[in-house]
């Protein structure tokens, strides 16, 4: 049992069986096709349609009788294939066209989507007539690609909106057309060294030069083919690394924008990094997306041509969506500089709050020892510039930083003096004076001891600004410190001592103000620093270089800090 | 060489004189046309006269009326123009010395 389908050839009805209708709607399309770009085919089709027309309707006993293949095969054999309607320009030529190059250079394959079996979009079924491998296998790996890469997804989407749908019988034939393999190039080859063959058997003297030529001349195009096909297979390989790369930027900023903008939305704790070093006032989602953009948009760009160059019928973006692209990218850029330049402007300005205490100091001596901090806990919580970020007990988001220290200076008169210099930055001078004055630093000045906390802390509204502590502590002359061993970690440099030890190194000692401002030590071994004949250290830091270089009878020194550069030379006689 | 195809391109050859030959005294539609061409067993397949007609009526040496039928649909019915006429009679001339012009060849080796 069969359809039927009821048609219309030049005005007159016929039932015809589905199969048949099937294979006679591909004969007059193969014919449309030979004729295609030929002057007047419209008239030709219909002339040979109604000539079907009239077949058919001779062979029709009554009127209730269907057409089968039998009745089209007929008509076909009569009119003849598709070939035979062929009536070039060149019908008096020497040669007769051979009928290969005409099968072989009729069609390039194009990519289509084909929505005639489609899924969604129809372009794994569009890629499968490019390809040449089954939809099914193609749809599994947009699949698997889509779940765990988002790579499948967004190229998918890509295809659909760029690779255009074969509407027309022409477009449709390019998507199915023939593939440009290696089956093919080698059939070609074959013809190539067939057509040599031929024409060296064919003794016709008066041609023979003129075939031999022309026959090399298809051999030495095969082998251009070839060249071709590799070349297009570079070309491609080239296309689907751009793809692969534009493809998987897109995907991370994408997947970086949402996380962004999560993350802002339901505020996890490492968010507050981002107001506390913004100065600008720029919310997250807007620095997201500038972001997005100004980095996007030449992947975009990069993925595209990737895109152009694996499919050659690509749909053009258009000029409108190519410079509003660019207008937006150039304005992401823009913006993004400006906000640069507001953060750094935020740091351009220094400014010191400084405090003074004094006592007037009781017995010969005096602790310096240094608080720890046993408030808040720092384990496993992010930081900035050494800066973390803590709750104190009422709750309060505090900054805390360890950027403390302090150096021992000689005290003008008998009192034990005290300075703490807060420093921090800003947009202005106001600000960064204000933003100091706002640095909570604690300490302990009694007559015989000094408590130096060795943490800051201020409020988060206050932002990392490079907030720091800097004391002072003045002694008076001839009064022993005793350095406490919780000291090590925030004695500062620059600390003169007979000695020249260094920081950590000075406070294992005993030390005593001397009248110069150097401090004398008191219970160092003799051969603290002249064990050796020759002896020398560089130190280069965060704080300066110290360049110390020592012989048997002579001596160099040079320290460059904030301070300035200090070089003293010395020969001993 | 294939000898159908050197065939083919005699036959095609003297295509178009044959057609206009056919249409000189009498105006035929298509199936005519075919049927005198078929029983001379110059054509072969009917496809190829449809492109021949249009091209020669687009050279102006044929035009075409259409005309009712009693069994199908309307006939398109081909007439000679004037060029036509001009032009197969030129032909004729040509066929007439290409006819002697083979016959001295193939008879006297």
């Amino acid at each position: 049992m069969n359809k039927t389908v009821n048609i219309n050839l030049a005005n007159t009805f016929f039932h015809i069986d589905e199969e048949a209708y099937n294979k006679l709607r591909r004969y007059l399309e193969a014919i449309k096709r030979s004729f295609s770009g030929t002057a007047g085919s419209d008239e030709i089709i219909a002339d040979i349609e109604a000539r079907i027309s009239e077949l058919f309707s001779e062979k029709m006993e009554h009127d209730r009788q269907v057409i089968t293949q039998k009745e089209v095969d007929a008509v076909i054999s009569v009119m003849g294939q598709p070939e035979d309607y062929m009536v070039d320009e060149d019908i008096f030529e020497d040669e007769p066209r051979p009928k290969t190059t005409t099968a072989t250079t009729g069609r390039v394959k194009k990519l289509y989507r084909d929505t005639e079996t489609k899924y969604i979009g129809g372009v794994c079924a569009g890629l499968e007539h490019y390809l040449g491998f089954d939809a099914l296998w193609i749809r599994l790996i947009f699949i698997l690609l889509g779940v765990f890469t988002g790579f499948g997804l967004i190229a998918y989407i890509l295809l659909w909106i760029l690779v255009p749908e074969a509407t027309t019988t022409s477009q449709k034939l390019d998507m199915r057309g023939e593939p440009i393999n290696i089956t093919n190039i080698e059939r070609k080859v074959k013809e190539g060294f067939d057509d040599v063959a031929d024409k060296v058997k064919n003794v016709d003297y008066e041609k023979m030069g003129n075939k031999v030529k022309s026959g090399s001349r298809t051999f030495f195009d095969t082998i251009g083919d070839i060249f071709m096909f590799l070349f297009k297979v570079f070309g491609k390989f080239i296309g689907i690394i751009l793809i692969i790369v534009g493809a998987a930027t897109l995907i991370g900023l994408f997947i970086g924008l949402v996380t962004a903008g999560v993350v802002d939305l339901v505020h996890f704790p490492g968010i507050d990094f981002y107001d506390i070093v913004n100065t600008t006032g720029a919310p997250v989602w807007l620095v997201s997306i500038l972001v997005f953009f100004a980095a996007g948009i030449p992947f975009f760009f990069v993925l595209y041509l990737g895109l152009k160059i694996l499919v050659n019928n690509l749909k053009s973006i258009g000029n409108i969506a190519k410079f509003t692209l660019l207008g937006l990218w150039l304005l992401s850029i823009g913006v993004l500089i400006a906000l640069g330049v507001r953060q750094a402007a935020a740091r351009a300005f220094t400014s010191t709050t400084t405090i003074n205490d004094s006592i007037q100091m009781v017995g010969d001596s005096i602790k310096i020892r240094i608080n720890a901090n046993d408030e808040f806990d720092l384990e496993n919580k992010p930081s900035i510039d050494g800066m973390y970020f803590v709750y104190d007990e009422s709750g309060n988001a505090l900054l805390y930083s360890k950027d403390v220290r302090f150096s021992l200076r000689k005290s003008e008169d008998s009192l034990l003096r005290i300075k703490i210099k807060k420093d921090a930055d800003g947009a202005s001078f106001e600000e960064a004076k204000s933003r100091s004055s706002h640095i909570d630093y604690e300490y302990e000045l009694y007559n015989d001891e000094v408590f130096l906390n060795n943490y800051l802390t201020t409020d988060r509204e206050n932002k990392v600004r490079n907030q720091e502590v800097r004391n002072i502590v003045y002694v008076p002359e001839g009064k022993i410190i005793m350095l406490d061993a919780s000291a090590k970690g925030t004695i500062g440099r620059g600390i003169k001592n007979d000695k020249d030890l260094y920081r950590k190194d000075i406070v294992d000692y005993l030390w005593v103000m001397g009248s110069d401002g150097e401090l004398k030590c008191l219970n160092c071994p003799n051969n603290l620093n002249s064990e050796d004949d020759e002896a020398g250290s560089i130190i280069i830091n965060e704080d300066g270089i110290d360049i110390n270089v020592e012989g048997r009878n002579e001596s160099f020194k040079m320290k460059i800090d904030e301070d300035g550069v200090e070089i003293k030379a010395e020969e001993e006689n | 060489m294939n000898i159908e195809n050197t065939k083919a391109q005699m036959r095609k050859g003297v295509l178009e004189y044959c057609i206009l030959s056919i249409i000189k005294d009498q105006d035929k539609y298509a199936s005519e046309i075919l049927g005198a061409l078929k029983d001379a067993k110059m054509l072969v397949v009917e496809g190829t006269i449809y492109p021949l007609l249009t091209r020669l009526k687009n050279a102006g040496l044929l035009n075409y009326r259409w005309e009712e039928s009693t069994s199908g649909p309307p006939r398109k019915y081909y007439a000679l123009t004037e060029t036509g006429q001009l032009f197969l009679k030129e032909l004729n001339g040509t066929w007439d010395e290409l006819r002697n012009a083979v016959n001295l060849v193939t008879n006297n080796k």
